[in-house]
């Protein structure tokens, strides 16, 4: 696997996946057991140090002293790379207008700052060296949608400004609106490579339908997977919406939509809500591997 | 040249922010640099002002029945000269307080209730006969004195065993002296010529204490408290704060996020070794500082050797810390830990009681421990101002110790990086 410079990479799949030990791997955490990994062509197993240069790490956690200041925090971790002086204060400065925090809140400590301030000021920790590659590993975790859209457009602008972009996330939308390239990894391996279009187009597969019903029971599963056409069926709960969705998979939604409407009917459910959309990577997810994203968290 | 630069700069971003981690944190404020402000102050009030021999400390409860009726040779008598005149010079010796019965722990105002309620150290009852006795007023027969000893009743607090020793000897002691002069006035009425032989059946050996100088002057007990207390200060701070140093770092995520960066593992060692020896040197200063101001303890300065063996003796303290750190799964294991380890550990190191009225086992396990050598260390320089020589064998303990604990914190960090 590889990534190329200026590129926003993708590494996708369920929790226990293994993305975060291939970060780890990637950072200089913990050494591979076998294989290579090279940052800007340096090995980080022979040349660590070189490659932890060109490397910043935004961790999931917000890892900050929270009895400092955000000033203080970036001084610190500037300091870790070696910066000092004018230099140091001049990217500091930099950073906290990409922080969008205001004077005040670069005087007050950390521990009194909003999940999305600290969010920021973590992200521009690890921006202090101009790194050319940037790990993010699950950076919008537990961020609300606001929150998330914003981050959202923080990490494209950084790729705007050319730096290349390795993104952990088990988030299908965050990657599809992203990425230019994803790897879905289950189990410690790649199972799929590419962009996601092209991963869409891969399976063959265009359309979904989801359907709303007030109840999904076991037997209806059982039924819609039985109906002809369809390549691949599941209930996923929405949690925003606080409902649960039927998906049904197919080529020729118009074909089996009757069909699925009827199966719901006779199993005495009402529809709420019916829905064609196009192929996710969740749904590529599952025709890889035969289960769903969310069941794996 | 760069990555020397950038080492240094690495290693002072992580002392710096550890420090900042205990001066801005208020609980680690009062333990790792109040706490010795604090106890410098129990010290000092307890003992600040002692010297030697400062018995008008001791509170003694008489219960003089000397005056109450007896009878001698079958008529009452109620003389109460002795009795009266033994109260008085008690007076002249401890703080008095009179009662009129020794009664019991629950009936107020008697001797025995203000014992149990811890107002008076000790309370001494004075028989009805106590004058009748000793001036040989009981007669046989034929007129002739019957040798009948006089009787006190001495009743100290039990559950303070070590108070009430002092207590007892300062209040036995005064009895002898008194008795001596009983014993000169009685001879003093015999003829002349028995006069030298009675003094001498009466009082046959003649023993005479004094304290050795071993200062050069007189010094108070805190004076001689103070320099065991930096081996508290090297327990307090050092090894307590060594043991949260990495543990808490791994915690937060600093430290993984520390290791991404272009740091050495080394470099963190430092650094945390450096904030550690600030802590441990700060809260010596504080302690040594406020002793000078507030007691105005007046010790031998030689500062290049408190510094060394301080250096040396935190050495020890900081190696077990970081062993501890490295091994502890988190922040709250590794303080536990070390409170298991220091609170014990305080006891052994000669600085609240000297070692020698331990059981031998614990005296052993006392002399092994690096801090004991400090404590000796810095006795024998700040308070009895012995040449450096003197201290070698202390100092090439805490060297080697010092190295030996050191070196195996640093390895088990080494292993710890495996499991990030």
């Amino acid at each position: 696997m590889s990534v190329a410079r200026g590129e926003l990479f993708g590494l996708l799949g369920p929790n226990g996946a293994g993305k975060s030990t291939l970060t780890k791997m990637i950072s200089g955490l913990i050494n591979p057991t076998s294989g290579t990994i090279k940052v800007g062509g340096y090995n980080i197993r022979d040349d660590p140090m070189k490659a932890k240069e060109l490397l910043g790490v935004v961790p999931q956690d917000i890892v900050l002293y929270d009895y400092m200041n955000a000033r203080e925090n970036l001084a610190f971790f500037g300091r870790l790379y070696g910066l000092s002086g004018r230099k140091l204060k001049n990217r500091i400065d930099d950073l906290l207008g990409f922080t969008q925090l205001d004077e005040k809140a670069v005087k007050r400590l950390v521990s009194t700052y909003s999940g999305g301030m600290k969010r920021r000021v973590n992200i521009a920790a690890a921006l202090l060296h101009e790194p050319q590659v940037m790990l993010l590993d699950e950076p919008t975790a537990g961020l609300d949608p606001q929150n998330k859209h914003a981050l959202w457009g923080i990490i494209q602008t950084l790729q705007k400004n050319g730096k290349t972009i390795v993104l952990t996330t088990h988030m299908m939308d965050e990657a599809e609106e992203l990425c230019s390239r994803v790897a879905i990894m289950d189990k410690g391996r790649i199972i799929a490579l590419g962009s996601p279009r092209k991963l869409i187009r891969k399976v063959k597969m265009e359309n979904t339908i989801t359907v709303v019903p007030d109840k999904i029971s076991p037997k209806l599963m059982g039924t819609v997977k039985e109906i002809s056409g369809v390549k691949g069926s599941y209930s996923a709960y929405d949690e925003n919406e606080k409902t649960e969705t039927l998906k049904v998979i197919t080529e020729n939604p118009d074909d089996i939509l009757p069909d699925v409407v009827s199966a719901i009917a006779k199993d005495g459910a009402k529809i709420l809500s019916v829905q064609l959309s196009r192929v996710t990577l969740e749904d590529v997810f599952i025709l890889l591997t035969g289960r769903s994203l969310r069941e794996e968290e | 040249m760069m990555q020397l630069r950038r080492a240094i700069y690495q290693v002072f971003a992580i002392a710096k922010t550890d420090f900042l981690g205990v001066i801005r944190n208020k609980t680690a404020i009062f333990f790792t640099l109040l706490f010795p402000l604090f106890f410098i102050v129990i010290i000092g009030f307890t003992f600040g002002q002692s010297g030697a021999e400062e018995t008008s400390r001791i509170i003694v409860g008489t219960v003089n029945l000397d005056g109450g009726i007896t009878y001698v040779n079958g008529t009452a008598s109620q003389n109460s000269t002795i009795g009266d005149a033994f109260v008085q010079a008690l007076k002249a010796n401890f703080t008095v307080y009179e009662y009129g019965e020794y009664g019991d722990k629950d009936t107020n105002g008697t001797a025995a209730y203000a014992i149990s309620r811890g107002d008076i150290d000790v309370s001494v009852v004075i028989p009805a006969n106590f004058t009748e006795t000793l001036s040989f007023q009981y007669t046989d027969n034929l007129g002739i004195p019957v040798p009948t000893k006089a009787h006190l009743d001495l009743y100290v607090d039990p559950s303070d065993p070590t108070g009430s020793l002092i207590t007892q000897q300062s209040v036995l002691g005064f009895i002898s002296g008194f008795v001596k002069y009983y014993q000169d006035t009685a001879i003093s009425y015999f003829p002349p010529d028995f006069q030298d032989y009675l003094r001498i059946f009466a009082d046959p050996i003649m023993v005479s204490t004094s304290e050795a100088d071993v200062a050069g002057r007189e010094l108070r007990w805190i004076e001689y408290m103070v320099p065991g207390t930096l081996g508290l200060v090297l327990l307090w701070s050092g090894l307590n704060h060594a043991s949260m140093a990495i543990a808490i770092e791994r915690t937060r995520g600093t430290f993984q996020r520390m290791v991404v960066a272009p740091v050495s593992p080394t470099s963190v060692l430092i650094g945390k070794l450096i904030s550690s020896l600030a802590l441990v040197y700060l809260s010596a200063v504080i302690l040594l500082v406020s002793g000078v101001l507030l007691f105005q303890v007046n010790l031998y300065w030689n500062i290049p050797v408190i510094i060394l063996a301080v250096f040396l003796g935190a050495l020890s303290a900081i190696g077990i810390g970081l062993i501890i750190s490295s091994l502890a799964k988190n922040e709250e294991a590794a303080n536990s830990i070390a409170i298991i380890i220091s609170v014990p550990l305080q006891f052994f190191i000669g600085a609240f009681f000297p070692l020698s009225i331990m059981p031998e086992p614990a005296q052993i396990f006392g002399e092994a421990l690096p801090f004991t050598k400090l404590v000796n260390a810095m006795q024998n320089t700040m308070t009895k101002n012995l040449p450096f020589e003197t201290i070698i064998p202390e100092i090439l303990y805490l060297t080697i110790s010092g190295l030996i604990l050191f070196l195996l914190g640093t390895i088990v960090y080494r292993i710890s990086l495996r499991r990030l």
